[in-house]
């Protein structure tokens, strides 16, 4: 058994081949947000996804022109091989990812193992911040089919359909709000969304490489819980969206479910919303 | 306001005068100069427990010295380096500062210093949490 959609992964070896090549543009996206003035893989740019992804001023991504303006800075094409990778078990690669397909980019993978996995293997980190010439970049109309908003996560839960709940096991129950050791800030209550099973993301990944988990060990963990690809539409959310990001990839790419979506409002939006049920 | 202990004051002065690229070079500078944990401390930090979710894993500890000034250690992973520069800012400006000096230190104190123009303002809750964590640190010398 394989991943149902391997293109969308490669290999640290592919990387340090092609990580210059023309046609390919590796982009690193961290949480931490200096990790890639320390070193980073030959050639590649960084996205942060806060400072270069997010809206200014609204809490929403950058707009389809800004968006434009940023890939065609990183000199990217509509053609371009796009590889993400970063630390933390690629947690923001995932997201950073996702973004460029709501926006319409098709060629994207994550390099397996991220960040841990290339230090790992002790292979080389540069500091030299590489220019790209500016291309002309076209993105697409937003592609909602794989961001959910708060009324369609209402109506999941209300029909009793598939949400998962990447969050530590005591954010779904409600004792703590944020992740251990994050500030307890961002919602006003704590607890899951009706009807949300709880699979934490982390799950997905081999602690010791950051690699993802086998295809078998990646379908058990999914349908054990009863998170079936033939179950329909399924919604994974976190805090803010970015550990669901990595869920949503695993879902979308390596199981192969036909319908995935990221609640990027997650619990910083539903554990503040007036009316909202909550369950604990 | 209370007043900042002095070295602490003069580092977020020094920030608030930078260029965003200096204030990138300077946090870099601090994260690569923060002194590895002395080996006496270093089975003490073993017995700390595993942080879930692969969050940055702060290991603090606060000794007081014979004048009655309060001196901290740290073991943050080179992984995290913005972390790592801001507990060594905040290292730098308050070892060897008494107990009261440290419990005043209002938690936003770094707000004048403008690194969200290097790092966004997200980031900066490490500031808080090292802080809050060097606090409660301290208060066992009280």
């Amino acid at each position: 058994m394989s991943y149902v959609h391997p293109e969308y992964l490669v290999d640290t070896e592919w990387v340090a081949a092609h990580s210059t090549d023309l046609d390919v543009r590796v982009i690193e996206s961290d949480e931490d947000p200096l990790l890639y003035a320390i070193g980073h893989i030959p050639g590649a740019a960084q996205v942060d996804w806060f400072s270069t992804l997010q809206h200014p001023l609204r809490r929403d991504f950058l707009t389809r022109e800004k968006f434009e303006e940023v890939a065609s800075r990183l000199g990217i094409t509509n053609d371009t091989t796009i590889v993400f990778y970063g630390d933390k078990s690629n947690w923001f690669a995932c997201y950073a990812l996702w973004l460029f397909q709501y926006y319409g980019h098709k060629n994207v993978k994550i390099m397996n193992g991220g960040r841990l996995k290339w230090e790992k293997e002790n292979r080389p980190l540069v500091k030299d911040v590489p220019s790209y010439a500016e291309t002309k970049y076209r993105a697409k109309e937003a592609d909602k089919s794989i961001r959910a908003f708060r009324d369609e996560v209402l109506k999941q839960s209300n029909a009793k359909k598939p949400l998962v709940d990447v969050r530590s096991p005591k954010e779904y129950s409600g004792e703590l709000i944020s992740m251990p050791n994050y500030p307890q800030e961002g919602a006003t209550r704590g607890g899951h969304i009706p009807g949300a099973v709880s699979i934490p993301w982390a799950q997905a990944v081999n602690e010791a490489d950051a690699t993802f988990k086998t295809p078998e060990e990646l379908r058990t963990l999914y349908e054990g819980k009863g998170i079936k690809s033939d179950a329909g539409e399924v919604i994974a959310y976190c805090r803010i969206g970015e550990r669901s990001s990595l869920t949503w990839f695993v879902l979308k790419y390596l199981l192969g479910y036909p319908k995935v979506k990221n609640y990027d409002g997650s619990w910083t939006e539903w554990g503040n919303l007036v009316d909202a049920p909550i369950e604990k | 306001m209370p007043k900042l202990p002095p070295k602490l004051q003069e580092i977020v002065d020094d920030f608030a005068g930078m260029s965003r690229e200096e204030k990138l070079e300077t946090l870099i500078g601090y994260a690569e100069s923060l002194p590895a944990l002395p080996d006496r401390l270093k089975a003490e930090r073993d017995k700390m427990e595993a942080v879930p979710e692969c969050m940055t894993p702060v290991f603090l500890i606060a000794e007081k010295q014979d004048d009655g000034g309060i001196i901290f250690h740290v073991d943050i992973p080179p992984q995290s380096p913005t972390v790592r520069g801001l507990a060594a800012i905040l290292l730098n400006g308050l070892n060897g500062t008494t107990l009261e000096e440290i419990l005043t230190v209002p938690t936003d104190f770094y707000l004048p210093m403008k690194l969200e123009e290097a790092v966004s303002q997200q980031r900066l809750h490490g500031f808080v949490g090292v802080l809050q964590h060097m606090k409660h640190a301290a208060l066992q010398w009280a």
